[in-house]
């Protein structure tokens, strides 16, 4: 059934550039990648691997301190809306937090506990849908409120079901989180899949190794079209969709198909065919199997020749379930600025991938842009927003 | 809160799987303890066919239940059909081993095995392979309302045609020790500490169906324990208009004084304690929800689901179970 397009009317960040969309759309301008070796917390492979973590002036500790990220995020949100002498702003307003967990949180906890007594703790683990209950009292939120949890694809399909919600008249407006931060445990389990780039993520590059981990917040502000007040948009959430991809649990159907599905579907659910799309922002986690397969399913798509296509997470890192909203944020950032991104990371291309992204900036046109997010349990989803 | 979702679905098939590996009526025991950890391999080779052996206790919950409900059917379901997942913690168990082998004084370092199954999709994948559907798959983590919005999702979606049939769950596991799995879901120290795996599937279609979701909405808090009961009340007794009686699922936040008063305030309420058989855990809802369908009577009966969250929001479900003579 096809749907109005939704406004997206306001965008907060806070990255490993710092807080803010400015600095990171600088940084994206300018390709300015910085991986580091992780330093937040003692953990033995630190030499090995390349993450992208906030700066230590961002952050408070523990669960409070996940909260006030995210938070921040929300705030700037709400500036760029021009809602913050709205009365009420969320009163109509669903809530709905993409995140694999807030593992890093209750991680943190621990540690304080340790600095404080010199004692284990049990774990202070809670469902993701803890954090959400609780910033829905902070923001007295008066809709619905929930989380997903769908791994990489978290957030991403946060903004679908927020769209949906906002199409079907069960509110006017939505607040989308994607959270995420370095945590131990995932660090650790994904070294021992060994999964993770010593050298930081290099999406579609031969060299490519596997994931460079990041941490982050962005809140995103979708609002109903047809008010008669509504604010300049940002961008407008055209459709979306969603599968689930049962080849295997880690791995992608490797000829692409069912990334390819996805795609399509987003595209069918945003009334555009292959050619309407002007640019693609690529998962690109780096990955051996990820990239193969996101490769395949382009070439499928487009047997003629594939749109420029771009990846960012050498720029923020992989922000696991918080990657929909954070580089959905970003990439509209950057095309309100004029430009598409260049994939930093990629410096030769597989001759198995066949494809080749875009290693510099080129310039944003108004029209429509495609927006993909692969994960883990073959969660996938895609978006096809509208830069006017 | 939430506005009142003005459409309906269909069920088509219904489990509810509880903390003794029981699954059909007669295996329903009252829990007056916590339950021991149950072993599920043996079950889940035998109803899923297959050794899930890398699988979580967590991902093993979700296959039974999920598969059991899919075997009802009177037809596949088809490869389209979207799954929700309500939870309200997850993999619990396998992030606190991750812990215990990651943190200090733990070794440092994490199986690959328990990092892969700790992910809280995972049991939302296997659910989906097993079952050979490949279509919106979604894990929904809302404390004590994660079934409830699970289920609000696909009826929506069921509405806009997203898809044509839905697979909605509430799954959770317990943890030991109990002092331990306190500290990721507060209970009242008369309240068991249960676990389960209780789904619904969900069409638009009226011809085969077993019951029927009347609706799904939710009210706020109230200032007061009085508000509280004279609202919600209120608005149960609406839904006796057409019905002489219904039963009343009181969800794990409702303590036995706010059950009595409600059950007082509105006569044509029976209770039915389903707590007693699954314990008390975040998706909770879905057991007592599914479980109605454990005894159908000659003729419809009408049950309410109450339950509330920690901040006092309520939330209901109405649904009727179709007469067998129907």
């Amino acid at each position: 059934m096809l749907m109005p397009a939704v406004p997206i009317i306001g965008l907060g960040m806070v990255s490993c550039y710092g807080a803010g969309l400015d600095p990171l759309v600088e940084a994206l301008r300018n390709g300015q990648a910085r991986p580091q070796p992780p330093t937040r917390f003692p953990i033995s492979i630190a030499d090995k691997i390349k993450v992208a973590q906030l700066g230590d002036a961002n952050l408070a500790r523990g669960e409070s301190g996940a909260e006030a990220v995210i938070l921040a995020a929300v705030d700037q949100a709400l500036v760029d809306a021009n809602l913050t002498n709205t009365h009420d702003v969320f009163a109509d307003c669903a809530l709905i937090v993409g995140s694999s967990g807030f593992l890093y949180a209750a991680e943190d906890e621990y540690r304080l506990t340790m600095e404080k007594t010199g004692q284990p703790s049990d774990p202070p683990l809670h469902g993701t849908g803890w954090m959400a209950a609780k910033l829905a009292s902070r923001l007295a939120i008066g809709g619905p409120v929930l989380s997903l949890s769908t791994a990489c694809s978290s957030s991403a399909n946060a903004i679908i079901v927020a769209a949906g919600m906002i199409q079907r008249g069960r509110v006017r407006r939505a607040l989308v989180i994607g959270a995420e931060g370095l945590s131990a445990i995932s660090l650790n389990g994904f070294y021992s899949l060994m999964l993770l780039d010593p050298e930081g993520c290099r999406p579609f590059d031969r060299e490519r190794r596997g994931l460079q981990l990041g941490e982050g917040a962005a809140a995103l502000i979708l609002q109903a079209g047809d008010d008669r007040e509504q604010r300049s948009a940002r961008a407008l959430f055209c459709g979306g969709a969603n599968l689930c991809d049962i080849h295997h649990v880690t791995s992608a159907t490797p000829d692409g198909s069912a990334m390819r599905r996805v795609i399509s579907d987003a595209l069918t659910a945003s009334a555009a065919t292959p050619q309407d799309i002007l640019a693609i922002k690529a998962h690109g986690t780096g990955s051996l199997d990820n990239d193969t397969a996101e490769a395949a399913a382009m070439r499928s798509l487009y047997p003629a020749g594939i749109p420029p296509f771009t990846a960012i997470k050498r720029y923020i890192g992989h922000t696991l379930g918080a990657c929909g909203a954070m580089e959905t944020a970003a990439f509209i950032g950057c095309l309100r600025s004029g430009f598409v991104p260049g994939t930093a990371g990629f410096e030769a291309p597989d001759p198995k991938l066949a494809v080749s992204p875009l290693r510099s900036k080129a310039a944003a046109r108004p029209g429509r842009y495609l927006l993909n997010f692969f994960g883990f349990g073959g969660n996938y989803a895609s978006l096809v927003i509208d830069h006017e | 809160m939430n506005k009142p979702l003005n459409q309906t679905a269909y069920i088509h098939g219904a489990v509810a799987l509880g903390a003794q590996k029981d699954y059909l009526p007669a295996q329903r025991h009252r829990l007056h303890a916590d339950p021991q950890a149950a072993d599920l391999k043996e079950l889940a080779r035998q109803v899923t066919g297959q050794s899930l052996r890398q699988a979580s206790h967590f991902v093993e919950l979700a296959a039974i239940g999920s598969q059991l409900c899919l075997q009802r059917l009177p037809r596949p379901a088809p490869g389209s059909t979207a799954v929700y997942l309500g939870t309200g913690l997850a993999e619990v168990r396998k992030t606190r081993a991750l812990f215990a082998q990651v943190m200090p004084p733990g070794p440092g370092s994490a199986s690959p095995f328990d990092f892969i199954n700790s992910a809280n999709n995972m049991a939302a994948f296997y659910v989906a392979k097993l079952a050979g559907i490949s279509g919106r798959n979604l894990t929904i983590m809302a404390e004590e309302f994660s079934f409830e919005q699970a289920l609000m999702l696909a009826i929506s979606d069921l509405h806009c045609e997203e898809c044509t049939a839905a697979l909605v769950g509430g799954v959770d596991e317990n943890s030991s020790p109990r002092e331990q799995h306190l500290r990721h879901i507060h209970l009242r120290e008369n309240q068991v500490m249960g676990e389960g795996s209780s789904w619904l599937y969900l069409t638009r279609e009226r011809t085969d169906a077993l019951g029927q979701l009347l609706t799904v909405e939710s009210l706020p808090a109230s200032a007061t324990a009085t508000s509280w009961l004279e609202t919600t009340a209120a608005r149960l007794e609406q839904w006796l208009e057409r019905d002489s009686s219904a039963r009343l699922l009181a969800g794990f936040r409702l303590t036995s004084e706010e059950i009595a008063a409600l059950l007082g305030r509105v006569p044509a309420l029976r209770a039915e304690p389903y707590l007693d058989h699954c314990g008390s855990f975040f998706s909770a809802a879905a057991f007592g929800l599914a479980a109605a369908f454990d005894h159908r009577s000659a003729s419809s009966q009408l049950y309410l689901h109450v339950n509330r969250d920690a901040a006092g929001n309520v939330m209901i479900v109405a649904l009727r179970v179709f007469g067998s003579a129907a």
